[in-house]
C-alpha cells in the first residue's frame, strides 16, 4: 500500500447557524510520485471527518477547481466519486454534551466518543488511474463539493464539510 | 426465545391488508401509545439510537490527531438494536416481525418510500408506520436555541431515482474484508438516511432517525445485506478482537449477533447474490 496526502486547513468557527450555501473545499496539490504504479485499487481516504452536524453528500472532482453543486458527475468534468455523511444533527444536550474527549488514556475502557471524527474511504480506482495518467506525474488537486441532504435547526450548514486530511492510497 | 425462526419479509411483497403487516402495525401502534418513560415504548427504544441516550455506533472512530482506528461496531450494534426492537414488538403482538425495505428495487426507484410506510390510513385506521412520536426537547439545553415540543416525525424524501442501485450493493458485497465492507455499506446507509429525511426530516439525522418507523425497515435491509455478505464470506468473518466487544445497552457481544439463526430470525428470499 502506498499513500500520498494533504492536510486541510482548519475552518473558522461558525458565526451563525442560519442556512447558508455549504462551502466547498479545494485542496492543494497531492503529490503522486510515491504512489505505486499499476495499482489494482486506489482510494481517496478522508480522515478526521466531522459528522456532528447536518447530513450531506460530498462530490469529489480531480483537477477541476471550478466544480460546484451544479457540475455534472461525468468523466469530462473529472468526477472521481462521492461519499455520504449521516450527521448527528447538532447538539441536543446541555453545554459540553457534544465535546469530544481528548486522547484516551491507555487503560480507559470506554469506547471513543460517538462524535469522534470519522474516516471515509471512497474507492476511486478508475478515476485516479485516468487522472494520474492524464496529469503526467504532476500533483492532483481535489475539489470537494458538499450538498446538504438533511439537518436540524441546530446545524451549521455553511461549514458542514470539515476534515483533517485527505490521502490517496493505492494497492498494488 | 421461540424455537421457530421469525421470517423478515420484503415490505414491497406484502399487501397492506396482509396478516403480517396487520400484526406489525398493531404492535407498532401499541408501542407508540406507551409513554416515553415506559421502557417498552417506541420513544424509549428510539432513544437508544438518538435523543437522548445516543448509544448508536456509526463509523470507525478515529482518535484525535490521526490515532489508529479503534473498531467499527456499526453492523453488529444495529443488529442487536433490531432484535431488541423486534422482541419488544412481539411482546405487544406475537405475530409481528420487522419487514425490510429494498431501496434498490424498481418499485422504490419509481415511487420512493413504500406504500406500507406512506399510506396515511389503512381503511379508517391511521397508519402508525407513517410517523412516530418524538418526546419534548426542553428549553435551556443549548443557550439561544428554541425548545421543541412533543411531535410526530416527518419526511421529505428526495427523487426516487437517487436511491442506491443494485449495482452499488453488488460492488459492496464483493469486498472481502469486513472493515472495508462495513465502511462501504455504511456509506450507502448514510445516503438512504439523507434521502429519506430530506431537508428537515427526522430520518436525516442521528438525533431523531430512530423515531421514524421506516428507520427499522431501512436497517433490516442493511442487516440483510450483511447476512448476504456473511453467506459469501463467512458468518464469523470479523476481526478477532471484535468478538467480545459489548454492544451497550444490549446484553450482547459482537460474537452473540453474528449468526442470525441463533438470534431467531431469517430473511425471506435471501440468496448469495443481490437480485
Amino acid at each position: 500500500m502506498t499513500k500520498g496526502g494533504i492536510d486541510m486547513p482548519k475552518a473558522p468557527a461558525a458565526k451563525s447557524r442560519k442556512k447558508a450555501a455549504p462551502k466547498k473545499h479545494v485542496t492543494t496539490a497531492i503529490g503522486t510520485e510515491s504512489l505505486a504504479t499499476g495499482f489494482v485499487r486506489a482510494d481517496l481516504v478522508f480522515d478526521g471527518l466531522d459528522h456532528s452536524g447536518a447530513s450531506f453528500e460530498a462530490r469529489i472532482f480531480i483537477n477541476n477547481p471550478d466544480a460546484d453543486a451544479n457540475t455534472e458527475m461525468t468523466v469530462q468534468n473529472r468526477y472521481a466519486g462521492k461519499f455520504h455523511v449521516f450527521g448527528h444533527g447538532g447538539c441536543f444536550g446541555d453545554v459540553g454534551h457534544c465535546e469530544v474527549r481528548g486522547v484516551p488514556r491507555p487503560y480507559d475502557p470506554r469506547p471513543a466518543h460517538p462524535l469522534t471524527p470519522m474516516r471515509k474511504v471512497v474507492i476511486a480506482t478508475e478515476a485516479l488511474r485516468r487522472e494520474i495518467k492524464r496529469n503526467n506525474g504532476k500533483g492532483l488537486t481535489l475539489t470537494i463539493v458538499p450538498i446538504v441532504r438533511s439537518g436540524t435547526v441546530r446545524c451549521d450548514y455553511e461549514n458542514v464539510l470539515k476534515f483533517d486530511r485527505v490521502s490517496v492510497v493505492t494497492y498494488a | 426465545m421461540a424455537n421457530r425462526l421469525t421470517l423478515r419479509q420484503n415490505v414491497e411483497s406484502l399487501e397492506l391488508t396482509s396478516s403480517g403487516l396487520i400484526a406489525f402495525r398493531d404492535a407498532v401502534a401499541k408501542m407508540q401509545a406507551l409513554s416515553a418513560d415506559d421502557n417498552r415504548s417506541w420513544m424509549f427504544l428510539a432513544g437508544y439510537h438518538g435523543f437522548s441516550q445516543f448509544q448508536c455506533w456509526h463509523g470507525g472512530r478515529i482518535g484525535l490527531n490521526q490515532q489508529a482506528l479503534t473498531y467499527d461496531l456499526f453492523l453488529p450494534w444495529h443488529r442487536a438494536y433490531l432484535i431488541t426492537m423486534e422482541h419488544t414488538l412481539r411482546d405487544q403482538n406475537a405475530a409481528a416481525a420487522l419487514p425490510w425495505w429494498d431501496w434498490t428495487s424498481s418499485g422504490s426507484h419509481r415511487v420512493g418510500v413504500p406504500l406500507a410506510y406512506s399510506t396515511r390510513r389503512i381503511g379508517k385506521t391511521p397508519n402508525p408506520l407513517v410517523s412516530g412520536p418524538v418526546p419534548e426537547v426542553r428549553s435551556g439545553r443549548v443557550p439561544g436555541l428554541p425548545p421543541s415540543p412533543a411531535r410526530k416525525t416527518t419526511r421529505s424524501p428526495g427523487d426516487p431515482e437517487d436511491l442506491p442501485t443494485a449495482d452499488q450493493v453488488n460492488s459492496v458485497l464483493a469486498l472481502t474484508d469486513f472493515v472495508d465492507f462495513s465502511q462501504q455499506l455504511q456509506d450507502i446507509h448514510d445516503q438512504v438516511h439523507g434521502w429519506t429525511g430530506g431537508r428537515n426530516g427526522d430520518m436525516g439525522t442521528i438525533v431523531f432517525a430512530g423515531f421514524d418507523p421506516i428507520f427499522f425497515a431501512h436497517h433490516c435491509m442493511i442487516d440483510r445485506i450483511w447476512y448476504l455478505w456473511q453467506l459469501r464470506h463467512g458468518v464469523q468473518n470479523v476481526p478477532p478482537d471484535y468478538m467480545n466487544k459489548p454492544l451497550a445497552p444490549f446484553p450482547l457481544t459482537v460474537g452473540d449477533v453474528l449468526d442470525i439463526h441463533r438470534l431467531g430470525y431469517e430473511y425471506a428470499q435471501a440468496s448469495s447474490s443481490h437480485d
